[in-house]
């Protein structure tokens, strides 16, 4: 007998199932699986305020999250924005930037791009697909235009979200997600550790800061 | 293991710095999470959907395995099926060496530890690189991890300091914990990128995508698992959830409950292998299904409910017998109260009699566990079993037999504890007694309070004389 028979029948036989081909019924499993979400609402921190967007930028920026943010009109301003930041960093104008053609497409006269981080990347900048309002998420998607590695090699992570794309909560991303990619990355500030003596620190094994561009679009 | 468990106890209590170790960081998780508690008034609401989504994976698990195994299959993953710790280990062995791994990276997996797998990779000749900080900590120390969530939670941060100045190749020059946490950056990074296979666990199996959840705060899962070119996941098989959204309602209640964070700072769903097109990501995804005891847990109606549990360690930050011993003291995977359930499930009764008594039943576990099981109910039930079985030694047999005769008979009951009470008394100092002849056990380590000077039953018949 395989490993799977052995285990699925031990486990079928701990449920009472009668016979080994006694499936339950899907269409009732799955019924009873959508009752448990329902009144989401109940069962979940409620926003402060009405717009998610005014939470999420409330969010990303308390003590609970603890990036930096910067608004910015359109995404035209995006690069004027990361040189800000790269300048009250101290930072060179040297960037690993995401190969998403929103990004690409802008004018970066005066930066030096590339297309993937190094392993000691100072800065690195993306665009999410989402934010979540309720937690202070940015929500990345991996796929042509974006690499798993670009968020967490760089020390400063610079990440622009569209604020027409904040969500209130973390059920309304699994509504819209769609298809899952190969991997879905929800960022909620920088990397961190409390493994000695639970004290806090930053800048683990990824990014020591995160820095936030809210574009108003 | 009875004189065994006794002999880490008594070791553990006597170690002043583990005492301290143990407090610094138990008091931080026990604050940090009643504040998280503090701002989610809707926890209660929460715990008791959580526990329903639970009971529902658990009474539906034969439909969720099958739904994940086709999803994750469609994804390109490949499922693999383990009966066993031995199996399991079998299983990520044979694709270590199929992918010629020499280093292998991996992500703090409690299930990985419960398998054996590190020691299987070293016996393999396999270089086994720990990536979660606590973890890295406590494999240069040579040790187990004593915390679920804080493996070197028995380290003191000077002990640390010590242990990485010994062995990375470029050290913290000053004495504070930012400097080691640098250090520890430095030493893993080259080590992350370079590895042919990297190993996580599973925080949450999504059934209706086949995709595998990882948390982490550090973001060690992400670099364990992005860069090599095998990704191999070891999950039990109760980490089934039904969907994304079911998840995220665990989500809310593991975090809180774990470090009183809202959610983690790195949140992943794995869904296959590198797709055409991707810039980044393992050519190879394989997922180990691991039953290792579980399937028997489903059967028993007296250990079902511990199939909840999704590991967020409250029970331990607030257990009063965890904080005076630490993790090690129980000798298994698994430590504090769902640890004193889960080991004797996993390894048998016999070799893990001592845990379900090392317990007060202040039920305090119970009261913090996000997802309501009842840990003191499953406990007295292993103490119910011990004693069916006849694991419970003749010297306690023959001391409650002794009792019960006694208890059964008031009037010998009532003459015998006025006797003690007066006896004692012979013994106090200042309200407390510090050594007295058959309580040595009991005052090695700590006062006993002395008794008033009469018994219950005498000051109760005092007063109903009005006296």
């Amino acid at each position: 007998m395989s490993a799977r028979d052995a285990v699925l029948g031990a486990v079928k036989a701990a449920l009472g199932r009668s016979r080994p081909a006694d499936p339950a019924d899907p269409a009732a499993v799955a019924a009873e699986a959508l009752a448990l979400l329902a009144d989401p609402d109940a069962v979940r921190p409620a926003l402060p305020g009405t717009d998610a967007a005014v939470a999420f930028a409330a969010r990303v920026v308390s003590p609970k999250v603890g990036a930096t943010l910067d608004r910015v009109e359109a995404l035209a301003d995006l690069p004027g924005a990361v040189r800000r930041y790269l300048d009250g960093q101290g930072l060179p104008h040297l960037l690993a930037l995401q190969p998403d053609p929103a990004l690409q497409g802008l004018d970066w006269a005066g930066f030096e791009l590339r297309d993937a981080a190094l392993p000691d990347e100072a800065a690195a900048f993306g665009l999410a697909r989402w934010g979540i309002a309720e937690t202070g998420s940015l929500v990345f998607h991996s796929g042509p235009d974006t690499a798993v590695l670009g968020h967490f090699l760089p020390l400063h992570h610079i990440a622009a979200v569209r604020a027409s794309t904040i969500l209130p909560h973390l059920e309304d991303y699994a509504a819209v997600c769609g298809a899952a990619p190969r991997n879905a990355n929800l960022i909620t500030g920088a990397s961190g550790t409390t493994d000695i003596e639970g004290s806090y620190v930053r800048g683990a094994h990824g990014p020591r800061f995160l820095h936030v561009l809210l574009v108003a679009d | 293991m009875g004189t065994v468990f006794k002999r880490d106890v008594a070791r553990a209590l006597s170690d002043a710095t583990l005492k301290t170790a143990i407090d610094r960081t138990t008091v931080t998780a026990e604050r940090k999470r009643a504040a998280a508690l503090t701002d989610y008034p809707q926890f209660a609401a929460a715990r008791e959907r959580g526990t329903r989504i639970k009971d529902h994976v658990v009474a539906h698990l034969d439909h969720y395995l099958l739904e994940f195994e086709r999803n994750a299959t469609a994804s390109g993953a490949t499922v693999h099926w383990a009966a066993d710790s031995e199996e399991a280990c079998r299983i990520v062995l044979g694709i270590c060496r199929g992918a010629g791994a020499r280093r292998v990276t991996r992500s703090k997996s409690m299930l990985g530890e419960e398998i054996g797998l590190p020691h299987a990779l070293e016996a393999a000749g396999i270089e086994r690189v720990e990536t979660d900080l606590a973890e890295h900590i406590v494999q240069l120390a040579g040790e187990t991890p004593s915390h679920i969530i804080w493996p070197a939670l028995h380290k003191t941060r000077e002990q640390v300091s010590a242990l990485f100045k010994a062995s990375h190749r470029d050290p913290h020059k000053t004495e504070d914990v930012e400097a080691m946490v640098e250090s520890a950056r430095r030493e893993l990074r080259d080590r992350f990128l370079s590895a042919e296979v990297g190993i996580s666990g599973a925080n949450f199996l999504v059934a209706d995508s086949g995709a595998v959840c990882t948390v982490t705060n550090e973001g060690n899962a992400e670099l364990t698992t992005t860069p090599p070119r095998v990704h191999i996941v070891t999950a039990g098989i109760e980490k089934l959830v039904p969907s994304l959204a079911h998840a995220f309602v665990l989500l809310r209640l593991l975090v809180r409950s774990a470090t009183g964070a809202d959610l983690t700072q790195y949140t992943t769903f794995h869904c296959g292998p590198k797709r055409p097109g991707d810039l980044d990501g393992p050519q190879e995804f394989h997922i180990v299904l691991v039953d290792n005891g579980r399937s028997r847990m489903l059967a028993d109606a007296g250990l079902r409910e511990m199939l909840r549990c999704i590991r967020c360690g409250a029970c331990m930050n607030h257990c009063v017998v965890y904080r005076q011993i630490g993790g090690h003291a129980y000798g298994a995977t698994y430590p504090g109260p769902m640890g004193a359930v889960l080991t004797p499930a996993l390894q048998g009764a016999e070799k893990a009699r001592d845990l379900p008594h090392a317990c007060t039943l202040n039920g305090r576990c119970q009261e913090v566990c996000p997802v309501g099981i009842p840990l003191p109910a499953l406990l007295r039930g292993w103490r119910d079993r011990s004693w069916k079985d006849g694991l419970v030694p003749q010297s306690v047999r023959s001391g409650l037999w002794l009792w019960r005769f006694a208890a059964e008979r008031p009037r010998l009951y009532h003459l015998g504890t006025a006797a003690a009470v007066r006896a004692m008394r012979l013994f106090r100092r200042g309200g407390w007694i510090g050594r007295m002849p058959l309580a040595g056990a009991w005052t090695r380590y700590r006062d006993f309070p002395a008794p008033a000077g009469r018994t219950f039953m005498e000051q109760l018949r005092d007063r109903e004389r009005g006296r």
